[in-house]
């Protein structure tokens, strides 16, 4: 079990991204970089930031952070509350959908991610398969 | 938590003169060159308020790109129209969409029109759109199609604040529709209809639209397309047509509008023609996930086209409509696919269908996909 959000969690998501066919399939022409955002809320008290580095269907880094200016620049941010990421790892939420309903917020061209919503999706179905822990 | 987002319809014969009872000063009319020349435009203009003033934008192709679109923005904007009227098929009311958001906003980039940007509209006007076809479905989705200048590619566009706040659905604008339209379009609204009904955000409402507009289009197109003037025939379709948009507007597509697209965008081939030869084919790849959703389709359909499975129902439908149902009855040789296969399928694997289809599909999958659609099933 991983604790999330933590080093460990993050190295464990960047191993599990990296031996994901279907993602590797989706994601085999993206290039850039993006940061998922935790805020705090009622149950997790400082603002949390996961940097990935995203190429051509690989992670070639993943970095964990409570302060945003300790990681590189992104060209996306997915930005969320503690308890929706929570929700969207235990696969209650849809990536996309949790942007439509004001669960989440994403940052960044929008055009070029409309265009990889399949990588998208694989990303979230592989923090699913992390044995994360609240 | 979730949406179903409708623009106020109104449908049945003269509800065209619904536009008398608005207060329209400075009306913005979309349409393209034939509905400019033909008796169809005048239709719209006796329903207008007398004193309204109007500006129209008449050169709308069939597969417009951005500059197209845009090329008059700057008269539009000193025009500043209260009402913006999408009038005629597909690429008019989505050109309305673009130009009813990029007059709004003069500072929005277009590719900015997606779900996950709140974009402030409806500070100047109001959107109307009139479909002049059965089966778009433009009418009543928040979603706009743009052709990519000198790219094989259409860009999805797609945003609630598009969708039109009317929606006017006249029988009397679709009686003269020519068969080979009427058909196609009409198969456009049947996988309209499917697709939004097995969609993986398919939800109670948009399954309500899907089922109905299933029936009506089914039960009456055959009327149709050997008494194209029957009113009520083309209401029905007419009716379920946009019904079969708001399924897939609120449930959004699948599959068979990721490889229609794609293939509509190398070959320059009308949209319902491409999304329907594929949709049999993507029903048998989705059926083991959705199996009791398909076998509920299936007993709607009248039972004279009905087979044991759903994808043979549709093909025996369609054939009967006369649509192609292969990408090689299409026009397109072995060697024209062959070359641009690897295009195709990138292409199709960026599209949102793919995302919101009931069965997650791989590259692999989608060039399968592709090649058993060349030739027909025999």
């Amino acid at each position: 079990m991983a604790k999330f959000p933590s080093d460990e969690w993050v190295k464990e998501y960047m191993d599990k991204l990296n031996s994901n066919a279907d993602y590797q399939d989706a994601g085999s022409k993206w290039e850039g970089a993006i940061t998922f955002v935790i805020l705090k809320d009622d149950t997790f008290k400082d603002d949390a930031y996961i940097y990935l580095d995203l190429y051509h269907g690989k992670c070639r880094e993943a970095r964990f952070s409570n302060s945003l200016t300790d990681l590189p620049k992104s060209e996306f941010k997915y930005i969320g509350s503690y308890g929706n990421w929570r929700r969207l790892i235990d696969g209650e939420i849809d990536p996309i959908k949790g942007i439509l309903t004001g669960k989440f917020k994403l940052e960044g061209a929008m055009m070029k991610i409309m265009r990889y919503t399949r990588a998208a999706k694989e990303m979230v179905n592989t923090a699913s398969k992390v044995q994360s822990e609240f | 938590m979730w949406f179903f987002r409708s623009p106020e319809i109104i449908f049945g014969e003269d509800s065209l003169s619904f536009l008398k009872d608005l207060r329209i000063n400075r009306c913005l009319v979309i349409t393209d060159n034939f509905l400019l020349k033909s008796g169809l435009l005048d239709k719209l203009f006796r329903n207008l308020p007398e004193s309204s003033k109007r500006m129209v934008i008449g050169d709308i192709s069939p597969e417009p790109t951005f500059r197209e679109m845009t090329g008059r923005i700057e008269e539009i904007r000193k025009f500043n129209p209260d009402y913006v009227i999408g009038f005629g098929g597909g690429s008019s009311m989505d050109t309305s969409k673009i130009l009813f958001a990029l007059n709004e906003r003069p500072d929005l980039d277009v590719y900015d029109i997606t779900p996950l940007v709140p974009l402030g509209l409806r500070k100047k006007s109001r959107l109307i759109a009139i479909p002049t076809t059965s089966g778009t479905g433009s009418e009543c989705s928040w979603a706009a199609v743009l052709s990519e200048e000198g790219e094989k590619r259409k860009s999805e566009l797609a945003s609630p604040e598009i969708l039109p706040d009317y929606a006017i659905l006249d029988p009397d604008l679709v009686v003269s529709l020519p068969k080979e339209q009427t058909k196609n379009t009409a198969a456009d609204a049947l996988t309209h209809a499917i697709e939004g009904y097995v969609s993986s955000w398919n939800n109670p409402f948009s399954d309500a639209m899907s089922e109905k507009a299933i029936d009506l289009i089914s039960s009456n197109i055959e009327t149709v397309l050997k008494d194209p003037e029957n009113i009520d025939a083309r209401n029905s379709v007419h009716i379920g047509a946009s019904m079969a948009g708001l399924s897939f507007s609120n449930s959004q597509i699948g599959l068979a509008h990721a490889l229609g697209h794609s293939l509509g965008a190398y070959f320059k081939l009308a949209h319902g023609k491409t999304v329907a030869l594929f949709l049999p084919n993507v029903i048998d790849f989705n059926y083991n996930v959705s199996a009791q959703k398909f076998e509920k389709l299936n007993s709607i359909v009248p039972e004279r086209y009905r087979k044991k499975k759903f994808s043979d129902t549709l093909r025996g439908l369609f054939r009967s409509m006369g649509v192609e149902g292969s990408i090689e009855e299409c026009g397109i040789t072995r060697k024209e696919f062959e070359q641009n296969l690897d295009g195709l399928v990138s292409l199709a694997s960026e599209s949102t269908g793919c995302l919101t289809n009931p069965r997650e599909s791989s590259t692999s999958d989608i060039r399968e996909l592709f090649r058993n659609s060349y030739a027909r099933l025999r």
